[in-house]
């Protein structure tokens, strides 16, 4: 099976992609990122829209109703939730292996 | 008070922004000019994006998510590219952006620009051309750009007052059309910078 191109997936997206199983907009993406990541992910405004903006573009987040007026919430789609799914196994095999050799 | 000024690196202007808010002038408005309103002099910290906007609720979407984080919109429009922020207390990041890439992406977006600025000029610039506007007169004859009876003919004080007072019209029935390519080129060496901005910025 010839791999996604897009893989391996940053840190950042990958982490978005995981808040977005849930819908949720931009401030509370920020928000689950941070706290999943255990404070490691931390992202600036700017920074964060720019990453929205990308997920749309490869149609692996959507805009979905919201009942704020001025914030748009999304949520992931069928095709992202599929590319996470790929990088997850990624990840997995690397520490199947890695424990393999080196132990736990 | 308004300023005229004119910055390539966002850096700068951002530093010249906590400049001006230090002396006690804080930013109220930024079109062509910076428009500045007096205020108690304060540290600042101003940070500036660059993007356009298809819809106004994108707009609204945007702004919305600065001030979740922290930042004051204080100047920009849905199409002006330039967006001004200004951090609103002393919580929350100190930069919007968080990785080099995001913050190098600014110039990328502002290259682009400038560049579909310049291209935009290119089909007009090649109207001029395919009617003959631009004619080859004014380089090999420039004598035939004047159009004051016997001006050559005449000597002394009196051809030299003819002469100079028919130069700019001479010069403007002769050259006008060099404002197009001379703008194609200004854009596009504004473009080069941006991009050059870019690679650099990426790199730090």
């Amino acid at each position: 099976m010839s791999r996604d191109r897009h893989l391996p997936l940053t840190e950042t997206v990958y982490y978005i992609l995981l808040a977005l199983r849930e819908p949720a907009h931009g401030y509370l993406i920020m928000q689950k990122v941070e706290e999943m990541s255990a404070g490691q992910v931390k992202m600036a405004a700017g920074t964060l829209y720019g990453a929205v903006e990308n997920l749309l573009k490869q149609k692996w987040i959507q805009p979905v109703q919201s009942e704020d007026s001025r914030r748009k919430v999304y949520v992931i789609t069928d095709q992202g939730l599929a590319i996470l799914r790929q990088d997850f196994e990624r990840m997995k095999h690397m520490i199947e292996v890695t424990t393999a050799i080196m132990g736990s | 008070m308004k300023k005229m000024k004119f910055f390539t690196n966002f850096d700068r202007e951002e530093q010249w922004l906590n400049e001006m808010a230090r002396q006690g002038y804080q930013l109220i408005n930024k079109s062509v000019a910076y428009e500045f309103a007096p205020a108690k002099p304060e540290e600042a910290n101003y940070r500036i994006d660059y993007r356009f906007f298809k819809t106004r609720q994108d707009f609204e979407d945007y702004k919305a998510l600065f001030e979740d984080c922290g930042w004051t919109h204080v100047a920009g429009t849905k199409s002006s590219g330039a967006q001004y922020f200004k951090q609103t207390g002393d919580w929350g990041d100190d930069d919007i952006f968080s990785d080099v890439n995001s913050k190098a992406a600014r110039y990328k977006r502002i290259s682009d620009m400038w560049l579909s600025l310049a291209c935009s000029f290119i089909p007009l610039f090649a109207v001029l051309i395919s009617t003959g506007a631009i004619h080859i007169t004014a380089f090999v004859k420039p004598k035939l750009l004047y159009y004051t009876p016997g001006l050559w003919e005449m000597s002394g004080s009196q051809f030299w007052r003819s002469f100079l007072f028919e130069t700019p019209f001479a010069v403007m029935r002769g050259f006008s059309w060099a404002v197009i390519p001379i703008m194609i080129l200004v854009y596009a060496a504004f473009a080069y910078k941006a991009k050059k901005e870019y690679m650099k910025s990426q790199q730090e």
